[in-house]
């Protein structure tokens, strides 16, 4: 019976065909439009063409000249970094430990999780809170225990980036860490047994089995953890809008709003778009093919 | 049976994705049958500036309130605080044709696009039907717009912008609030000493909210008349002027007026140095009254309200002390969505109506300039900073409206966030200036 539903191909397509107007009505489209608009001279959101740029391809012209962008470029190639290796990293370890505990397992996996249910901007709101230069919770606490005698400006040129950084990647290890515990859990217990029976210490457990039968997961944890780093916007307006300090703070995600909701210079904000999309296929493409994955 | 399945949920799927297109070609015969009636109570849709915490919030709601209640007509209210997001948002909901029925809002050239665009009615047309629409204001002070000369918005409130004291922190440090012949130069030797004595001399968010700082450092380049020019380029009389201004802002960054952190804070965390008893002085606008005095239902961020006043901002060269920066800036408007619609048409016009009698205009005034013909009346019960207002407004010796105004908004955005590169020494203040004057899209309001 199941064999005749795949020689008749219309149920399978009359399946596909919502999601493929879906998507073409929704993306497909609207990032054609995008590329167009890019070309195009637009004052505002909503507002029609005033006609092609001259010459049309001066947004990407611009873009190579503008430093703001080269910034938010610099930023987000850091942010991408450090996303794979401690967000990514921190995941794994968490994970690693949580799968060897039976008892509790299910809180910590919660708790790790639970970031990832907060809103972006309410986040960005309690950083603030606490990054706050006069009465903000960090300061108060380096003052009460002595180690500062005055406030700190966390957001100042030599301090902003960690204050910046360490929020976005905290707020993602839950969502990496849920994924390694579910590759983890794919692995059969009888390989464990096997290579206890074998004498295998813990570590050499972890190196030589856990990380080669995690090797997919986490390949597929890169590539999340390289496109979402492109994508990060909501956390880092709530905390550096305007690209505070000194426009130091820029990431693609950020400047690409700044320029077409705050300079209402849609054309510019389009070739951005058109540079983050860009960016992510050559990265994750680039990662796709040094880490490729392997058939067990 | 599974091929029944199989296709009763393609459909299903194909049902839900066109669902939301029949939903909306039905309901346009709804709306129609509706505003043909004529007699059925309407909802128009209105946009404010008394969101957050304006002062005059609880004061519009209710006089929204009375409005829904005298006519059984339904207001949504989507007010919000202004600011340059809510501007470009007003903006954006009138290029993607969802501008509200009725709209109060800025009237220079933020107010350009959706007039040329013949989005909004003027007062004249209006007048054609309904004659006795804003007919107990003055017509010489109904703003006219910069686009055409038409004028299009009826105030309410007049703003001015002065300086807001903490008598606290001045008396700590042994000094008076300033007054109408306190100078520049003195005022510069007070914020020395209130720094030395370990204060912040002026609340001010460089980063987010330099406006205020910018109006009157400029205003002190020059007198009153000279203030609403704008540049056409840094070279020319008012760009040096504007040049001159920029760098008195940089001159008050090195001696340290501003808090340490001006750079990477925002308005609202400066303004509480403020009610912290941190700070001496801070330049803000009328509005901001509601926020030291409170109003009937929320308290205000200040303890006690008589430890500050509000005083004129030290002047030099031309001009006065006493010189102020004050006008009628913001205005309703009514849609021309609303106007065509005859339902929408009656309520946004007697919503106009209701919202500028003389009783609600003298409510939310405050002491501040209207347009009305029956005058500016003090308010009830004034408080001790209302009191110093209606002090400085009534001695002032000039007045200009803030010249950012009738500044572009892609240039003033752009002119305003590189006041902090001017003040750390990374750019020269006229090349700011031309920068700004530049920007590509700003010459659409020119």
């Amino acid at each position: 019976m199941n064999a005749m539903i795949y020689k008749k191909k219309w149920p399978l397509i009359l399946f596909l065909t919502p999601t493929f107007l879906f998507l073409t009505v929704y993306l497909y489209y609207p990032f054609l439009m995008n590329v167009w608009n890019s070309f195009n001279r637009i004052g505002g959101m909503g507002e029609a063409s005033r006609g092609l740029n001259n010459p049309p391809y001066e947004n990407y012209v611009k873009m190579f000249k503008d430093p703001l962008m080269s910034t938010a470029i610099k930023n987000t190639l850091i942010l991408m970094a450090l996303t794979v290796v401690i967000q990514v990293g921190l995941a794994l370890i968490l994970a690693l430990l949580v799968d060897q505990i039976k008892f509790g397992s299910q809180f910590f996996r919660t708790v790790y999780f639970f970031p990832i249910v907060i809103s972006a901007t309410a986040l960005g709101l309690l950083f603030n809170l606490i990054f706050l230069y006069d009465g903000g919770m960090l300061n108060q606490l380096l003052t009460n225990i002595g180690l500062i005698t005055e406030n700190i400006d966390w957001k100042d040129p030599s301090h902003f980036f960690g204050t910046l950084m360490m929020p976005v990647i905290w707020q993602y290890v839950g969502f990496y860490f849920v994924i390694i515990v579910t590759g983890l859990n794919n692995i059969s217990t009888d390989i464990y047994e096997a290579a206890e029976i074998d004498g295998a210490s813990g570590l050499g457990r972890i190196r030589y089995i856990t990380l080669p039968l995690l090797h997919n997961t986490l390949c597929t944890c890169l590539i999340l953890a390289i496109t979402g780093a492109l994508k990060v916007f909501d956390l880092p307006w709530t905390m550096f809008p305007g690209g505070m300090p000194l426009d130091g703070s820029w990431l693609t995600g950020t400047y690409m709003y700044y320029q077409t909701m705050e300079m209402a210079d849609v054309d510019y904000g389009s070739a951005i778009a058109v540079m983050i999309v860009v960016l992510g296929v050559v990265i994750s493409q680039l990662a796709n093919y040094i880490f490729k994955e392997k058939d067990y | 049976m599974k091929k029944f399945l199989s296709l009763t949920l393609a459909l299903a799927c194909c049902a839900s994705v066109f669902a939301g297109c029949g939903g909306a070609s039905s309901s346009a015969p709804a709306a129609s049958s509706a505003a043909s009636s004529g007699s059925a109570p309407a909802e128009i849709r209105v946009v404010t500036s008394y969101g957050g915490d304006d002062g005059n919030r609880v004061n519009f709601e209710n006089a929204v309130k009375a409005y829904e209640e005298a006519t059984g007509n339904t207001v949504v209210d989507e007010s919000a605080t202004s600011n340059e997001q809510w501007k470009a948002q007003v903006k954006a909901d009138f290029q993607t044709g969802s501008e509200p029925d009725v709209l109060f809002f800025f009237t220079g050239v933020d107010a350009n696009e959706f007039i040329k665009n013949n989005k909004v009615v003027s007062i004249e047309e209006i007048r054609k039907e309904y004659p006795e629409y804003a007919s107990n204001m003055k017509d010489g002070m109904l703003p006219a717009s910069p686009a055409d000369l038409k004028q299009y918005a009826v105030p309410v409130n007049g703003y001015w912008e002065g300086m807001f004291v903490n008598k606290t922190v001045l008396k700590d440090c042994g000094l008076e609030p300033p007054t109408a012949e306190t100078t520049w130069e003195e005022f510069m030797a007070m914020c020395k000493t209130i720094k030395e004595k370990g204060y912040t001399p002026i609340a001010c968010s460089l980063a987010e909210v330099p406006h205020y700082w910018f109006e009157f450092c400029i205003l002190n380049q020059g007198d009153p008349s000279q203030h609403v020019e704008v540049p056409a380029s840094a070279t020319d009389a008012a760009g040096q002027r504007w040049a001159a201004g920029l760098n008195q802002i940089k001159e008050m960054y090195e001696a340290g007026c501003f808090p340490t952190n001006t750079l990477t804070a925002t308005d609202a965390d400066t303004f509480q140095l403020m009610a912290d008893n941190k700070a001496a002085f801070a330049i803000d606008g009328s509005w901001k009254v509601g926020w030291f005095a409170g109003s009937d239902d929320a308290a205000g961020a200040v303890e006690n309200l008589d430890d500050y006043t509000v005083t004129y901002v030290p002047g030099m060269g031309e001009r006065k002390s006493t010189d102020i920066v004050a006008g009628l800036s913001m205005g309703y408007y009514i849609t021309r969505s609303a106007w065509e619609d005859p339902a929408r048409r009656d309520a946004a016009v007697a919503f106009v109506e209701a919202m500028t009698t003389d009783e609600v205009v003298n409510t939310f005034a405050g002491g501040t300039p209207t347009a009305l013909k029956s005058g500016m009346t003090k308010p009830e019960n004034p408080n001790s900073m209302q009191l110093a207002a209606i002090d400085m407004v009534n001695g002032a010796t000039g007045s200009a409206p803030a010249v950012q105004d009738s500044l572009n908004a892609t240039a003033r955005k752009q002119l305003f966030a590189s006041i902090k590169d001017i003040v750390t020494g990374s750019v020269k203040a006229e090349d700011a200036i031309q920068t700004a004057l530049d920007t590509p899209l700003a010459d659409e309001d020119k």
